[in-house]
């Protein structure tokens, strides 16, 4: 545990000591003292998930926040390992990316300083088991990566997004507040501990804080419908930031969520449905949206929202498991959840960082004015490719793994002889293949308007050499460790059954069939990975000298050029217009007029229908409202020590009262 | 295993030319022999290439991947009515993704040629598919649920497992692949495999400036496609209890019906219009509701 603690403390001094170097080894340094915590918080966390005890620390504070035990048990283990690991990476990767920024002059300590603490702060949340600490630590994690967010605050719509992100944050932990406020009140202790006697209890009670716990917890992983925050600040933020807020910081919201579930034990079976429904719900809507957008990293996020759900659908199967005492259900639907949350971060995190390459090198994040750039960017090309067929959950990769756990959830489900849970659990499965094919739309867009075909634009085209090794490593790191997971998931499946045991018992006789399948797809991963390879070698032997080059077929036409490529908007279109009532959609269109046509363009924007629908109106009507109490607000000082002084008054008064 | 890799190798093809000689004779044609399509097939891979200066690498490595994703799923697949070589539960989730890689692949080849036409194709056969695949996956997960048997052997037992809404499960579940064999085989009424142009732009649009082997690829791994779903109606079809070899007859006779009857529509029947290729689909998606709808009745109506 000490280790875990010099890692914290690391952590959090040193981007000050980063800050003293010159400016070109400020970002090394950092990613040094990252690799250094990271190494002494892996010990502890690979030690339990390998089978050692539970580690407990625990400190005593004063009389307001009790005893203050942080404990490493093995999901938590799960979440520190997978903290550290992408930390580190993270880390790395930021050496090549902040370089043009620092080259221009951009001070960037501040931005040292909170990115570790960022890392140290989502350490201490997966570990801290006392209410009121785990909320202060909560709070460092959202505002350190607020002002993550926020690194290129010279521009307006960054900080505006920076603020709608600190805004729903606090939404979202006051949810929290409220829950851990109303069972400390009811145990008399901030112990997480004291809180499963009391969420025992009362069913009904347990609902409701479950609820509570949901939209805090949800808020920050980014289920629907309290999303909103998440399209606006990864596209904000500089690449490495949104990569590790998506691939992880976002996990501590699922982390919530399964720790809740683990103080509650068997949740009820309304419950279980509804986080079911959302989580479809949630990754419909997330692959949905992401379709429609050209600003590669507002896709990304998206996608984000997509496998949150997807998450949430192991979680959900796991739940309705629970709730129906079939512990094999449980055991798929949580493995299948927690080796998402995983494989999740593995991939988002590579294809982040391939966008942030793909943006440090265009300076643009619309995929339209791209193309082509697999030619000057072979290597980026290759590994935002294996991301993103990992992420559209395609064997022989990771994202495969985790799926194919969760549908055997699912297909095990059928046999709960209920018929709500029938019909729930057959549209689940349905939804789950759409999300699926979805995503293959998506990503086949994605990557084919970036990398292939001719470039769109003058700043496609200047693109000379690929980036440096600093943001190629880590990507290739990522890349790999997609690749293993999903050709060999008998031994990460045998490691994740620590993790899926905090929440449902785990034995010997439940796990044999799954095993046996796991070990089939490996078998079979191996199997085809070899045989593409052989395939490959032979044809590249055989073919050799008889290739000959010449243009694109155009029916004849040989001036095909790089403007009449289809667009990732055309590439969309049919399936957007199918599902027309689905979005809002703002054309910007200025027909060619006259006989000699001098301009003419067209531009399609599509809006969420939740910020067009819901969110605006409510803040049209909140401005209407505030604005009634402009007059307050005058600027002279002695008015405002009035105002200080009345509400004195009126909490001595209410003390008093009470 | 070798009997498969013969069913792969030799009967996609002879279903091709089926096809062919079927439209042939309602033509009024005497046509070419079945065994045309293998002969095609022969000579292209003994061909050189012509490659667009456009493309990467991925258009080189697409067919290699498309074709090994189509043979890998057709292990799950209980071809000539035995059983699947591998049978393990969810292996239809394996099956269909191991399918979608291979359709990956080959939108983002298409893609990679930086024509309008092959785009064009691409974007058609990434939409019908979304609507396909979930269709799909709830027929076969709804006759699993039936009979709580999560492997392809459950399409066998319809029968037993459903009662008297067996035979119309089983029509419907029919109904359902056929429809698919027609989407994903790119056939009349959805696309016109006869036409390379701009009649159709769907998938055979996509292979437009595809040569020699790669293009060889691509029809043999598209024939398999329609194999391994006509083996699917077969399995359900065909009763149980036949005798090793008496199976296997009439499993080519069930593969031999299924290309006639997609010869005679082709013949009988115009292209979609657009629009109403995705009413067509849709239609794929409502009758899949139907078996569901069976399925639940059965389960819970008593």
């Amino acid at each position: 545990m000490n280790s875990f603690f010099t890692s914290l403390i690391i952590l959090l001094l040193c981007g000050f000591i980063a800050g003293k170097f010159s400016n070109k080894f400020k970002t090394i340094a950092l990613s040094v003292f990252t690799a250094i915590a990271s190494g002494f918080a892996l010990v502890p966390a690979v030690k339990v998930l390998f089978g050692g005890e539970n580690l407990v620390q625990t400190f005593n504070f004063n009389s307001l926040f009790g005893a203050v035990n942080f404990v490493i048990d093995p999901l938590s283990a799960f979440f520190i390992a997978v903290i550290s690991v992408m930390s580190l990476v993270t880390a790395v990767y930021a050496i090549g990316y902040l370089r043009p920024y620092v080259e221009k002059g951009k001070n960037i300590n501040a931005h040292l300083v909170f990115l570790p603490m960022l890392f140290a702060s989502m350490q201490a949340v997966v570990t801290c088991q006392n209410a009121f600490m785990f909320l202060i630590c909560w709070e460092i994690m959202s505002l350190s990566s607020f002002f993550l967010v926020i690194f290129e605050n010279e521009k307006k719509d960054v900080l505006k997004a920076g603020i709608k992100y600190l805004v729903f944050m606090h939404i979202s932990v006051l949810f929290i507040m409220i829950a851990f406020a109303l069972l400390s009140i009811k145990a008399g202790s901030f112990d997480f501990n004291s809180f499963k006697a009391v969420l025992g209890e009362n069913v009904h009670f347990a609902n409701m804080i479950f609820i509570l716990l949901f939209i805090g917890f949800g808020t920050k992983a980014g289920f629907v419908p309290f999303h909103n925050w998440l399209p606006d600040a990864h596209p904000a933020a500089p690449s490495h930031v949104s990569a590790i807020m998506s691939g992880v910081m976002i996990k501590t919201g699922i982390y919530g969520i399964l720790r809740t579930l683990s103080l509650i034990g068997t949740p009820s079976k309304s419950i279980a449905f509804a986080v079911l429904i959302i989580s479809v719900i949630s990754a419909l809507y997330g692959v949905l949206y992401a379709i429609s957008q050209h600003d590669l990293k507002r896709l990304l996020a998206y996608h984000s929202i997509e496998n949150i759900g997807i998450i949430g659908m192991g979680i959900g199967v796991g739940m309705l498991g629970l709730a129906y005492n079939h512990p094999v259900i449980a055991m798929l639907g949580f493995a299948g959840g927690i080796l998402h949350v995983l494989n999740h971060s593995l991939f988002k995190e590579l294809l982040f960082m391939g966008a942030g390459s793909v943006y440090i090198k265009t300076h643009t994040r619309n995929i339209e004015l791209l193309g082509g750039l697999i030619k000057s960017m072979p290597k980026t090309a290759v590994l935002f490719l294996i991301g993103s067929i990992a992420i559209c959950g395609l064997p022989p990769f990771n994202g495969f793994i985790s799926e194919f756990l969760i549908y055997l959830g699912m297909f095990k489900g059928l046999s709960i002889h209920n018929f709500s849970t029938v019909i729930l659990i057959l549209f689940a499965i349905a939804g789950l293949a759409l999300v699926g094919t979805m995503a293959v739309l998506c990503f086949s867009k994605a990557f084919s308007i970036i990398f292939l075909g001719m470039p769109r634009s003058a700043s496609a085209q200047k693109v000379t050499r690929d980036c440096e090794l600093s943001m190629i490593l880590p990507m290739g790191f990522l890349a790999l460790a997609s690749l293993a997971i999903g050709v060999l998931p008998i031994f990460v499946f045998v490691l994740l059954l620590r993790p899926v045991s905090v929440l449902t018992p785990v034995m010997q006789y439940n796990i044999l069939p799954t095993l046996s399948v796991v070990g089939v797809i490996t078998l079979y991963a191996l199997a085809f990975l070899v045989f593409v390879g052989v395939l490959v070698l032979v044809k590249v032997k055989l073919t050799n000298g008889k290739i000959e080059m010449h243009e694109t077929w155009g029916c004849g036409y040989n001036r095909a050029n790089n403007h009449m490529q289809y667009t990732a908007s055309s590439y969309a279109s049919p399936f957007l217009s199918m599902l027309n009532p689905l979005f809002k959609k703002v054309f910007d269109v200025e027909k060619p007029r006259k006989l000699f046509p001098q301009s003419a363009h067209f531009s399609l924007h599509v809006e969420d229908i939740e910020e067009a629908y819901v969110i605006e109106p409510i803040l049209k009507s909140d401005e209407w409202f505030l604005s009634k109490f402009e007059g307050i607000q005058s600027g002279n000082i002695q008015s405002y020590i009035k105002y200080g002084l009345i509400f004195l008054v009126i909490v001595i008064i209410g003390s008093l009262l009470i | 295993m070798i009997i498969n890799l013969i069913i792969l190798l030799i009967v996609p093809f002879l279903m091709a030319g089926v096809i062919k000689k079927t439209k042939a004779f309602w033509g009024g044609r005497k046509g070419a022999s079945i065994f045309q399509p293998l002969h095609d097939f022969i000579k292209l891979m003994k061909k050189d290439f012509v490659i667009s200066k456009t493309t990467s690498t991925v258009f080189k490595i697409a067919p290699v991947v498309q074709i090994a994703s189509v043979l890998f799923a057709s292990m799950f697949v209980p071809l000539a009515c035995g059983s699947a070589l591998i049978n393990v539960s969810a292996g239809l989730i394996i099956f269909a993704y191991t399918l979608s890689l291979g359709k990956f692949v080959s939108l983002i080849s298409a893609m990679d040629t930086g024509s309008s036409f092959e785009g064009m194709g691409a974007s058609r056969e990434a939409c019908f598919t979304t609507i396909v695949e979930p269709a799909f996956f709830m027929l076969i997960a709804s006759i699993m649920a039936l009979s709580g048997n999560f492997t392809f052997d459950s399409l066998q037992n319809i029968l037993a497992s459903a009662g008297n809404y067996g035979v119309l499960i089983q029509i419907f579940a029919v109904v359902v692949l056929f429809i698919m064999i027609l989407i994903e085989g790119s056939r009349v009424p959805v696309d016109d495999p006869a036409t390379h142009l701009e009649l159709t732009m769907i998938h055979e649009v996509m292979i437009l400036d595809n040569s020699g082997s790669d293009l060889a690829f691509f029809t043999w791994a598209n024939s398999i496609k329609m194999l391994l779903l006509s083996s699917l109606i077969a399995f359900i079809v065909i009763p149980q209890g036949l005798t090793e070899w008496m199976a296997v007859l009439a499993y080519l006779f069930v593969m031999f019906i299924i290309s006639v009857i997609i010869g005679t529509v082709e013949s009988a029947m115009a292209r979609f219009r657009m629009s109403h290729v995705f009413e067509f689909v849709f239609l794929m998606s409502s009758f899949a509701l139907v078996v569901l709808a069976l399925v639940v009745a059965r389960m819970f109506g008593g």
